[in-house]
């Protein structure tokens, strides 16, 4: 197992996680969401291929109401 | 033939300024006084600042069917040696003038871009603001111009209508619609602080011409936010070579013209020089003019030698001493201003050199 | 036809709706058909797995003819605005971005030298810029020159439904703009609306007045009227206003009469 931050919090994975599975995991798939590792953006087709790796900051924005 | 810029053209731009100017216009000119009246006090205060004109040499290569000047009149030419400019602006300074205007003609070989360069280096040596008003120049040499210590350029278009200017313009450089049009945009590219627009009423269609310059004045406004402007309403007056205005401005609608501009532009200079009688004068202190002309001289050389006799550019109509104008400018409660500026901020402005808007599409947000 | 550009877009609804503050998505949503907005506010968060927030994005891109413009609110500097910015374009698709930038999360007043620094950087990378300024003139043209798309001063504070209490300044920005003027913050009623559009103000943004009125949809159509009326009234050109009464001795004795 890896442990990477994601949003601010530690977040264990199986090895050789890519972003996909990360975002799977966690009920994200599907959806809007914008993926940020390590201050790099994600772009949806790179995601299965994008794997992730232990301390990797990942951040996961969506958009929500604003004005 | 190059078109007219969209900005020219653009109606909704003036309706105020022409619902203001219209004969028909629901406001009465004494309403507008009014409006105008606190517009000028509430931005300029009980003030009117003072320049005098300095002609450089009468020289010209246009042929402008209007003008004393133009090269097919019979008129003495002569421009001012150096020494003769130094003992012209002493004569001036005498009288309190320290706020000049330098003029010549269009372009000639006798009084080129070096002889106004130099003539614009030995005022600044005396005068505390110096001005131009003169030929079109080259961004470049308007920078050289700024850099020798002139701050403003005056640059009429005379006429907005584009026929009646071509065919008043008979020949010579000034012929160009257009290039005349873009010049005061080259002056601020070379970073000139601040250009003086007008047109000479009586030429055209007094109105549609008010309206075009409002809209010039704007579009740059809009494109170079760092200059000054400033208007002026120069009125045909009988001059050498017989013209006769074939549209002539009366005093009422020149007066519903600048309470219009006033009211419409709040912040800009307006200029009236002594062209206008000293009633008209007087009576416009403190109504909407904030920059005026005194002891102006229209021939070279007119201040050392006072006893000339020959014909300027324009016949004086309101000449009193600067004592007597600045008297009757303190009976109406405005002070006479006679320093403006402080020639340690000359040098080309920023606007040149820093960015500018450059979409010459720069136009209202309508 | 009278539509509002903003770089290559063009709009024929002039009010720009946030989509803060709503009881909840449905309401939000229905108040966005109402009003006729083509131009939509929306915020980036973070994804929170336990208090799974509604995504909007969906829905939001559901309705015909909306464009959604990502703000950067939550950016305290110009750095963190680029950021956000970079990553609101990613997952919109969208050029808009409103460059929001407020350091103090009291009075939410707009940084106008990080804001400046932002907004120069994102047009170069060209973004349409939609900056949320104070009602500066200077500011305003220095925002223009770097390539914004519109300028966007605050009418007054944030959600306070004071108005537009920088009326003054708005008219100068109006005045010299050669880029649309967008009162953004401040407004509370429909008529401030159309008093921001009367005075020539290419659009306006409403969220909070739409998004806490005791019926948000009918109000959004109401903000909706009075944008098309105070645009139509400022085509149509106001009577000119005088400010000043007419003086017991007459001004203008000395033209003589006629």
């Amino acid at each position: 197992m890896i442990t990477i931050e994601l949003n601010g919090q530690q977040q264990p994975l199986p090895e050789g996680s890519a972003v996909s599975d990360l975002l799977a995991t966690i009920g994200c798939d599907g959806k809007s969401v914008a993926v940020v590792v390590n201050e790099q953006i994600i772009r949806p087709d790179n995601r299965s291929a994008h794997l992730l790796h232990e301390g990797d900051k990942v951040e996961l924005l969506i958009f929500a109401g604003g004005g | 033939m190059r078109p007219l810029p969209d900005w020219l053209t653009d109606e909704r731009e003036t309706a105020a300024l022409a619902a203001m100017l219209s004969p028909d216009s629901s406001s009465s000119l004494e309403a507008l006084a009014a409006e105008s009246r606190a517009i000028t006090l509430r931005r300029f205060g009980r003030t009117m600042t003072l320049y005098a004109p300095l002609y450089l040499s009468n020289y010209c290569s246009s042929g402008c069917a209007y003008c004393g000047f133009a090269s097919d009149r019979k008129t003495v030419r002569h421009r001012l040696e150096p020494d003769e400019i130094r003992r012209e602006l002493a004569a001036m300074k005498k009288l309190g003038i320290s706020d000049i205007l330098l003029l010549t003609g269009e372009r000639t070989a006798a009084a080129d871009f070096d002889y106004l360069r130099k003539s614009v280096e030995i005022a600044a040596q005396e005068m505390q603001r110096v001005s131009v008003e003169a030929f079109p120049m080259s961004v470049s040499e308007y920078h050289a111009l700024a850099d020798c210590g002139c701050t403003g350029i005056t640059i009429y278009q005379e006429t907005y209508n584009r026929e009646r200017y071509e065919a008043l313009h008979r020949w010579g450089p000034k012929k160009d619609f257009i290039d005349r049009l873009e010049t005061p945009a080259r002056a601020l590219e070379g970073g000139i602080k601040s250009v003086g627009l007008g047109v000479l009423l009586g030429l055209s269609d007094p109105v549609e011409d008010a309206l075009s310059l409002y809209r010039h004045l704007r579009h740059l406004g809009r494109r170079y936010w760092r200059a000054g402007m400033s208007l002026s309403f120069p009125r045909m007056r009988p001059q050498t070579g017989g013209y006769e205005p074939p549209f002539p401005v009366d005093d009422h609608l020149l007066a519903r013209m600048i309470f219009g501009f006033r009211i419409a532009l709040p912040d800009t200079e307006l200029v009236l020089s002594t062209r206008e009688s000293a009633t008209y004068r007087d009576g416009m202190s403190g109504l909407g003019i904030t920059r005026m002309s005194i002891e102006s001289r229209t021939t070279v050389g007119g201040y050392h030698d006072t006893d000339k006799k020959e014909k300027g550019q324009f016949e004086i109509f309101d000449d009193r001493t600067a004592k007597e104008f600045c008297a009757a400018l303190r009976k109406n409660n405005i002070e006479p201003v006679f320093k403006n500026w402080e020639p340690s901020y000359n040098g080309p402005s920023t606007e040149g050199n820093n960015a500018t808007i450059h979409s010459l599409e720069a136009k209202p947000c309508h | 036809m009278d539509s509002l550009q903003l770089g290559s877009y063009t709009f024929s609804s002039r009010l720009i709706l946030g989509t803060g503050k709503f009881s909840n998505a449905t309401v939000m949503l229905e108040a966005v058909r109402a009003s006729g907005a083509q131009l939509v506010t929306i915020a980036l968060r973070r994804f929170n797995r336990e208090q799974a927030e509604d995504d909007l994005f969906g829905p939001l891109s559901a309705i015909e003819g909306i464009t959604l413009m990502p703000n950067t609110s939550g950016a305290s500097t110009a750095a963190e605005a680029v950021r956000a910015a970079h990553i609101a374009r990613e997952l919109s698709g969208s050029p808009f971005i409103k460059v929001e930038i407020h350091p103090n999360p009291q009075h939410l007043m707009p940084d106008p030298i990080e804001t400046f620094e932002a907004a120069r950087i994102l047009a170069k990378e060209g973004f349409l810029v939609m900056p949320y300024i104070t009602a500066d003139p200077v500011l305003a043209k220095r925002l223009e020159e770097v390539g914004c798309a519109s300028v966007m001063p605050l009418g007054s504070a944030i959600g306070s439904g004071q108005g537009v209490a920088t009326a003054a300044m708005i008219e100068i920005i109006i005045r010299e703009s050669g880029i649309p003027v967008i009162v953004d913050a401040g407004l509370r009623s429909p008529s401030e609306a159309a008093h921001a559009m009367e005075m020539g103000c290419g659009a306006v943004l409403v969220n909070s007045a739409v998004a806490v009125a005791g019926n948000p949809p009918e109000m959004a159509e109401a903000f909706a009227e009075a944008v098309s009326a105070g645009r139509k009234a400022f085509r149509a050109g106001l009577m000119q206003k005088s400010g000043s009464a007419i003086a017991t001795s007459p001004l203008t004795t000395f033209l003589g009469t006629y």
